[in-house]
């Protein structure tokens, strides 16, 4: 459309960024406002005086043209205005001996361990059906760690190729699960067990087990036990608080899948698969393909242990479950290698364990 | 378990149309997950894991009765022609209680080889085929039926046999070649000459089938398994045959396998039978289990009929008997697990399905419990170091002696928290300090290029105590490395000890705490957890008034002599001034300079006064030359 402009406007319209870029404070910025835009004796002013007085079938095109202008300047005004401004204050911040400009200084940021996230992640999910946490010794006695837990006495985990022993008292071990914390509990809790109405905790805790240190093992690890005693317990109250629980941590579409097994300490045992929180049971590597996860052993408590407390099995019953907290983090964040958590190099902590 | 498919569908022929992917789901949900799957000799080849409580289903013969009971469909009949039995050709006496029944026969070996088909299902499974027909036959009888036999060389045998307690000290090499010296708790077979075999465990190297072999004595029998695992841990000697008996074999099996062993040596070479016979017994059938229509239907979470049950408990081989409320169940030989009625229950809810249990949330009883205040206040300190820009680690509760030594009260020796079988030497000692860990943590982080480490460890220690070792949670915390200097605001310096009592503080030690110089610029403290202030029983604290009139600050310069501390300037001025108005009283700079007078340094301690009125100025002024005289009188001065 420029053929429909006279020569001086389309030379100002060209000299206009150069003009801009000129200005050095906010006075020239006005001035220059004030011949581009202004009411008055501006090229803008001037435009209309042009667009009024052209022939009907150019005024279309002309006002299109017009508008175009109009609208270049005044943005290139606006935007050399607020730069200028910004001048301005930094100059003045400056004078303080601030420069604003400079990033913000970031006060250091520590982070939690990632397995001590998860367990707390674990207590945090469990709390609102009323779980506290239960806790107990890393050495133990072997009636907590197996005679109590229906373990029997030629059990191949009690021998020394598999738990480790104290060599001043061979009575005691290093404890090789977070079940003794049931049996401690369920002690303790026997005698008010009628008054409480039952019982409900969670145990996270250190365990060891004679495991040579690699990639997929470690003689320390760490396990989140999970127990419930109640009247009238079963498989569907386990099933029940696990899909609960599982949802919270992975998301309400996930899915749950029990499969018989067995573990000493509890009758019915079973296996607990989860919809494979990575793929969303699609398939992938984590799963091998299957869309499920295997992420825990459960069952309903075994009557021997109850009675070992001194709990009547007719009167009483209860579901346990226990998980591997390596194993699940591992899963979760695809650390290709256990022994990455014991490390604590910082990097891995700053990124795997972060703070919420 | 290796399971081959041609195999499993001999033994139930209903599992030959099923998909691979379906017979894994399938054994997935009777409580047998599928490990893998591979393709070896021409067939499919399974990795089935079965539970230790399961002996029963470790062969093809028991997973076909798993598959058989969950799809009610009909098993193959065993194809054993019962062989005749006659009087003894060689005496067995059986001189223990842990082998009741003892079925064998004597055979003359003829020509012949181990059929192939036999030595491609051995490959499949990864056995080694011997090509010794008697070897062979053991081996795959055990893989098909579950029941392990054994062959020895008849000719070796010297005089009668005997299945006995070994003499303690009584010498055995087994086919491994190794020479065993076994105790009065191992069963042996012993001819005249001593053990010639570990009962239920392995075969003796003397007496065992060779190539010039012609006449075998076979072992068919039942061993008690507490006795065969035992053994097997004891020699830690774990054979196909020891995970066998010692789970729990079928002891009505010795017959019949003993007969499929004749029928095949028969077939394969030719073999002449000698005389078959059997010493002892079946021993007695566990008691019968009550499992009450209650018990079963809060087991499984729904109503459950009690013919239900029993039709299925039937499926698995019980003798099944419903009695009103109740039913009366006899485990078949084979099951040596179904001891109590939440067996049987578990039973009847694993052939139903899991997926059929339903889900729901268990009401809640009584009051739930609140969080211990030890864990909320180990909650509350991770977070807060972590806040402070700190890093929680966790490290192995064992360490090296060495290592212990360096930090430990002596007081706590080491003996009473060392482990008698460690992994080795450098996990040998329950810790008596995090301090060790962490420095070690804290020099791989810089050796790795951190310029600075924040470190923190939440652990129990532990302390010999007559009783076993005492456990302490402690909070240990090392700094190390340079500070600052990552941006424009702070000069870099490297961490100072100070850095770390200020952390203590922050987390509310009152005092100083013992810093420990950990290596060149890295420091570490140490503090047992409960001697750290716990959140109070007050959800907020008691109301402390405050004046709302405005504060007044005054600043000394003094002059200090280099050998007066802090602590005993501070303790002086403040001793001076009016405790009632004193708000504040700090040093906020510190200066050196060899523009000062030897030997001083000077310090700008500032004062901050507050009361419930204005303060004016000459009463200020009054308090200020005060603690400028207590100062003075430790021969400070005031700086020009």
């Amino acid at each position: 459309m420029d053929h429909l402009l006279p020569a001086e406007i389309v030379a100002a319209a060209n000299a206009f960024p150069q003009a801009l870029a000129a200005c050095g404070d906010l006075d020239a910025l006005l001035r220059l406002k004030g011949a581009y835009v202004g009411r008055e004796g501006s090229h803008a002013a001037g435009l209309m005086d042009l667009l009024k007085a052209a022939p009907k079938e150019q005024k279309r095109d002309l006002g299109a043209a017009i508008n175009g202008l109009k609208q270049q300047w005044e943005e290139g005004l606006k935007a050399r205005q607020v730069e200028l401004e910004d001048a301005k204050k930094r100059l003045a911040a400056l004078a303080t001996g601030w420069d604003p400009t400079l990033p913000p200084p970031v006060p250091a940021q520590g982070a939690l361990h990632p397995l001590n996230r998860l367990m707390d992640r674990l207590v945090d999910v469990f709390r609102p059906l009323g779980f506290h946490v239960e806790e107990g010794p890393e050495v133990e006695t072997e009636a907590h760690n197996f005679d109590g837990l229906n373990i029997p006495e030629d059990h191949p985990a009690k021998a020394s190729s598999d738990t480790f022993y104290l060599a001043a008292h061979p009575e005691l071990l290093l404890r090789t699960h977070t079940s003794p914390v049931q049996v401690r509990t369920l002690l303790r809790v026997a005698p008010e067990l009628a008054t409480r109405g039952g019982i409900r905790f969670l145990a996270p805790g250190r365990v060891y087990r004679k495991d040579e240190i690699d990639p997929t093992h470690s003689p320390m690890f760490h396990q989140v036990e999970g127990m419930l005693v109640g009247r009238g317990i079963g498989m569907q109250h386990l099933k029940g608080t696990l899909e609960y629980a599982l949802r919270a941590l992975f998301g309400p579409h996930t899915e749950i899948r029990l499969r018989p097994s067995y573990f000493p300490f509890v009758e019915p045992g079973c296996e607990v698969d989860v919809s494979c929180p990575l793929c969303a049971a699609k398939g992938c590597r984590v799963c091998k393909g299957s869309g499920w996860v295997e992420i825990l052993g459960a069952g309903l408590i075994h009557p021997n242990v109850l009675a070992y407390a001194g709990i009547d099995p007719a009167e009483w019953s209860g579901w346990a479950f226990g998980m591997g907290v390596e194993r699940m983090a591992m899963m979760l964040s695809q650390t290709p290698d256990l022994r990455l958590f014991f490390e604590n190099d910082q990097r891995f902590l700053k990124v795997m364990g972060g703070l919420d | 378990m290796l399971l081959e498919r041609q195999a499993l569908a001999q033994e139930i022929p209903a599992a030959a149309g099923l998909e691979t992917r379906e017979l894994c789901e399938l054994f997935a949900a009777l409580g047998f997950p599928v490990d893998g799957v591979a393709r070896r000799e021409g067939t499919e080849v399974l990795d089935v894991d079965i539970t230790a409580n399961r002996g029963d289903a470790m062969s093809h013969r028991g997973l076909a009765r798993e598959v058989a009971a969950k799809l009610r469909q009909p098993l193959t009949p065993i194809p054993a022609l019962p062989t005749p039995e006659g009087p003894a050709v060689v005496e067995v006496r059986l001189d223990s209680p842990a082998c009741p029944i003892y079925s064998t026969a004597v055979l003359e070996l003829g020509s012949g080889a181990t059929p192939q088909q036999v030595q491609a299902f051995l490959l499949a499974l990864e056995a080694t085929p011997k090509r010794l027909p008697a070897v062979d036959a053991s081996n795959e009888l055990l893989h098909r039926y579950g029941h392990p036999t054994h062959a020895f060389d008849a000719d070796r045998i010297q005089g009668a046999v005997s299945i006995r307690w070994a003499k303690a000290g009584e010498t055995l090499v087994t086919l491994d070649g190794v020479t065993r010296t076994l105790t009065s708790q191992d069963l042996v077979i012993a001819d005249a000459g001593g053990a010639i075999a570990l009962a239920g465990v392995m075969g003796g190297d003397g007496t065992k089938v060779t190539e010039s072999t012609r006449r075998v004595l076979l072992e068919s029998a039942w061993f008690d398994p507490k006795t065969v695992r035992a053994t097997a841990r004891r020699h830690s000697l774990h054979t196909d045959a020891s995970h066998r008996f010692g789970r729990g074999a079928d002891p009505a099996m010795a017959r019949v396998a003993r007969d499929l062993l004749v029928g095949r040596l028969q077939a394969w070479c030719g073999a002449k039978l000698l005389g078959a016979w059997t010493v002892g017994g079946l021993p007695p059938v566990g008691a019968p289990v009550t499992l009450t229509e209650s018990l079963l239907s809060r087991i499984a979470g729904e109503p459950m009929p009690l013919p239900d049950a029993a039709e299925a408990l039937r499926r698995l081989g019980c003798e099944v008997a419903v009695e009103g409320d109740r039913l009366v169940a006899q485990a078949p030989r084979w099951r040596h697990d179904l001891a109590i009625p939440e067996d049987l229950a578990e039973e009847v809810l694993r052939l139903k399905g899991y997926e059929g249990i339903s889900s729901v949330l268990p009401p809640l009883e009584g009051p739930p419990e609140p969080l211990s205040a030890a864990y909320l206040q180990r909650q509350r300190l991770s977070r807060r170091l972590a806040h402070l820009g700190f890093h929680q680690t966790v490290t192995y509760g064992f360490i090296s002696p060495e290592m212990d030594a360096a930090f430990v009260d002596p007081a706590n020796p080491a003996e009473g928290r060392t482990l008698a079988n460690p992994l080795g030497q450098e996990y040998s000692v329950m810790r008596g300090s995090l301090l060790p860990s962490l420095r070690a943590a804290a020099e791989q982080n810089l050796r790795q290029g951190g310029r600075e480490v924040r470190l923190f460890e939440l652990a129990p220690t532990h302390a010999s105590g007559p009783q076993g070792p005492v456990e302490r949670f402690m909070l240990g915390v090392v700094w190390g490395g340079t500070l600052g200097g990552d941006d424009y605001l702070s000069p870099a310096r490297g961490v100072r000890e100070a850095d770390l009592s200020g952390i203590a503080r922050t987390l509310g030690w009152s005092g100083t705490p013992t810093v420990r110089v950990l290596g060149e610029g890295l420091f570490g403290f140490e503090l047992p957890v409960a001697d750290l202030p716990q959140a109070g029983d007050r959800i907020i604290p008691s109301f402390r008034p405050f004046s709302r009139f405005p504060a007044v600050e005054r600043d000394l310069s003094l002059l200090v002599d280099l050998a007066c501390s802090h602590e005993v300037l501070h303790r002086a001025m403040a001793a001076a001034l009016p405790a009632e108005c004193l708000q504040d009283l700090r040093c906020v700079d510190v200066f050196r300079h060899k523009s000062l007078p030897e030997g001083r340094q000077a310090w700008l301690m500032r004062m901050r006064f507050q009361a419930d009125r204005t303060l004016v100025g000459d009463e200020v002024d009054g308090w200020v030359a005060a603690a400028l005289a207590a100062a003075e009188s430790l021969g400070a001065r005031l700086r020009a």
